[in-house]
């Protein structure tokens, strides 16, 4: 204000001028200590620093400030520096009252009060300015100090430990953020590491073999294949841990027809049950009765459809190929039939054969879950 | 006349292909590759069929339906996607898409679905038939509505075969019924499904993440 000596020292700690100021002025009232240490350090010259771009403390920072200052402030006090309580406390709080209200940093802390939405600092700010205001036009008024008698070492002590703990509790707090941060940094480049990884060796994999792959079936086939897999990777159907699925069975052997007979296989599933020793048939009989229509049907594609109805399971394989006759004892497709039967009997179940010549051949396969 | 189709996809390889493959069947009238253009330009073409991808940006499918439903009741779509991921099928449905195929189906089924939409029928997929008959599995018809919470047996039937790969002419051959009645049957499938507050149908789907 004098010799810019309060604006370069606000700019230096990163406080509001008004506050500074507040600081001479209260110091000031000490047997005029303020002036001399503005004097003094007009004298050695911290300059104003112009332009410089100085981080402005955080609201918890220059409350911890304040304290530690209301605490040197009080130390003078106890050791007798100053002429009178009244006279100090009262321009302290008026003076660092005022600065909190007039404080430019913070917009309109007038409507802070009345509007929540503007930032908490504001609101803090602008009540320990009415608070101080208060308090010091009370010293004044009252001129009495019974608070001081009783123990102004430790209030002293107190408040400057406070001071300092708001001051740099944010720095600790910040440095542990700080640390977390780091760390699920790291977890994410771990997954993005992982997830390269599985990406190399399945997607890029299969690109790789489809670029190199000259018949469209065999592409096609890759592709299907690799679509599955990312999908089950992408939305976690995988199966559970420990929980063995028939469902899951099933997909797998319909994926793995899929890739030693180079047909699709439609899987559709209603409603699941777990895998156990006896229904581990079913997807044995199956397996034989897709890897029976991959191999003879010439459909170009084979169905299967499991829906699981209670107790009650049901595989159903379809194809709409050229079928073949089932009275006929001869024939290939008819042995295979014959053995999809004897595992069916062995494990309680049963088997129906629906096949037309040239329309396609449905292999029914039932059975009930609480057979032994 | 053939059927005016309009083409949704942000793949613009798979919109020329799905083009190519359609051009001598229907009057592609249009193709986007975005939600907002295509909203509008469904809006001044009005067709009589979209085709419209599940994913993309903006809101996707369901947002391109939802779009356009209010100003234009009378296009009919049919949702094509990569993925036929439960969640998907059910929102466009919900939606009011009256068709659900997946984007390996051969070109000739497509059409085929295409003309089946175009005649105001649903087309299922065998998937999405097997969605249905998982969402309304168990007897829990609710209070308010229990026709639209229930699948008849009849339609049970139909949704088992087409869950089981046969085209709509083998599920009638089969049920010794006519293909107009599996077209009935599919659609009052469609409608409950559309409808239905079945709590059943709620459970199944945040099962499946869905909603």
């Amino acid at each position: 204000m004098v010799a810019g000596v309060a604006g370069g020292l606000a700019d230096t700690l990163g406080v509001s001028d008004g506050f500074v100021r507040a600081a001479f002025i209260t110091l000031a009232m000490v047997w005029g200590l303020g002036a001399f240490i503005y004097l003094a350090l007009w004298l050695i010259a911290i300059d104003r620093v112009e332009n410089v771009d100085v981080e402005p403390v955080d609201s918890l920072q220059a409350f911890g400030l304040g304290l530690v200052f209301a605490g040197l402030v009080l130390f003078l006090g106890v050791i007798g520096w100053w002429p009178s309580n009244a006279l100090v406390l009262t321009v302290g709080a008026i003076t660092f009252g005022t600065a909190a209200l007039t404080d430019r940093s913070v917009p309109g802390p007038l409507a802070a009060l009345v509007d929540p939405s503007v930032e908490q600092p504001g609101r803090l700010r602008l009540l320990i300015g009415i608070g101080l205001l208060v308090g010091g036009l009370a010293v004044f008024a009252s001129n009495v100090d019974p608070l001081f008698d009783v123990g102004p070492v430790l209030l002293a002590v107190g408040l400057t430990g406070v001071g300092i703990l708001v001051a740099f509790g944010p720095w600790v707090t910040r440095l542990a953020k700080d640390l977390g941060e780091e760390r699920r940094e790291r977890i994410r480049q771990e997954e993005r590491a992982e997830m390269a990884a599985h990406l190399h060796d399945s997607v890029l994999q299969t690109l790789a073999l489809i670029q190199r792959a000259d018949d469209t079936a065999r592409m096609s086939m890759l592709a299907r294949h690799q679509e599955g897999e990312l999908r089950d990777w992408l939305y976690g159907n995988l199966p559970l841990e420990g929980v063995d699925l028939l469902s899951t069975a099933l997909r797998q052997a319909a994926t793995k027809i899929e890739e030693d007979h180079q047909v699709p296989v439609d899987v559709v599933v209603v409603g699941d049950h777990p895998l156990t020793e006896s229904n581990r048939a079913l997807v044995g009989a199956a397996s034989e009765a897709m890897v029976n229509a991959a191999k003879h049907s010439g459909a170009d594609k084979v169905s299967l459809y499991f829906e699981a109805e209670g107790e009650d399971l049901a595989v159903y394989v379809t194809d709409q190929g050229k079928g073949f006759d089932t009275s006929e004892v001869e024939s290939h497709r008819k042995g295979i039939a014959n053995s999809i039967a004897a595992r069916m009997e062995k494990a309680g179940g049963t088997l129906v054969i629906d096949s037309v010549i040239g329309e396609g051949t449905e292999i029914i396969l039932k059975m009930s879950a609480e057979n032994p | 006349m053939s059927p005016k189709v309009y083409l949704v996809d942000d793949h613009r390889l798979f919109l020329a292909g799905v083009k190519a493959e359609l051009s001598e069947q229907f009057r592609i009238v249009g193709s986007a590759s975005d939600v907002d253009t295509a909203i509008g330009e469904i809006r001044d073409l009005n067709p009589d069929v979209v085709l419209v991808d599940v994913h993309m940006p903006d809101g996707g499918g369901v947002a391109v339906v939802e779009g356009v439903g209010p100003t234009n009741p009378d296009v009919k779509f049919l949702a094509l996607s990569v993925s036929d991921q439960a969640e998907d099928v059910i929102a466009m449905i919900r939606a009011g898409a009256r068709g659900y195929v997946t984007k390996t189906i051969d070109p000739a089924d497509l059409a085929d679905a295409i003309k089946r939409i175009n005649a105001g029928d649903a087309v299922f997929s065998p998937r999405l038939a097997g969605f249905v008959l998982d969402a309304f599995a168990g007897a829990m018809p609710s209070e308010d509505d229990p026709e639209l919470d229930q699948l008849t047996a009849r339609e049970k039937d139909v949704l088992r075969l087409i869950a089981r790969g046969f085209a709509y002419k083998q599920v009638a051959r089969k049920l010794s019924i006519s293909i107009k009645t599996v077209e009935t049957h599919v659609s009052s499938v469609l409608r409950k499904l559309q409808l239905s507050n079945r709590h059943e149908l709620a459970r199944w789907a945040s099962k499946r993440r869905i909603v």
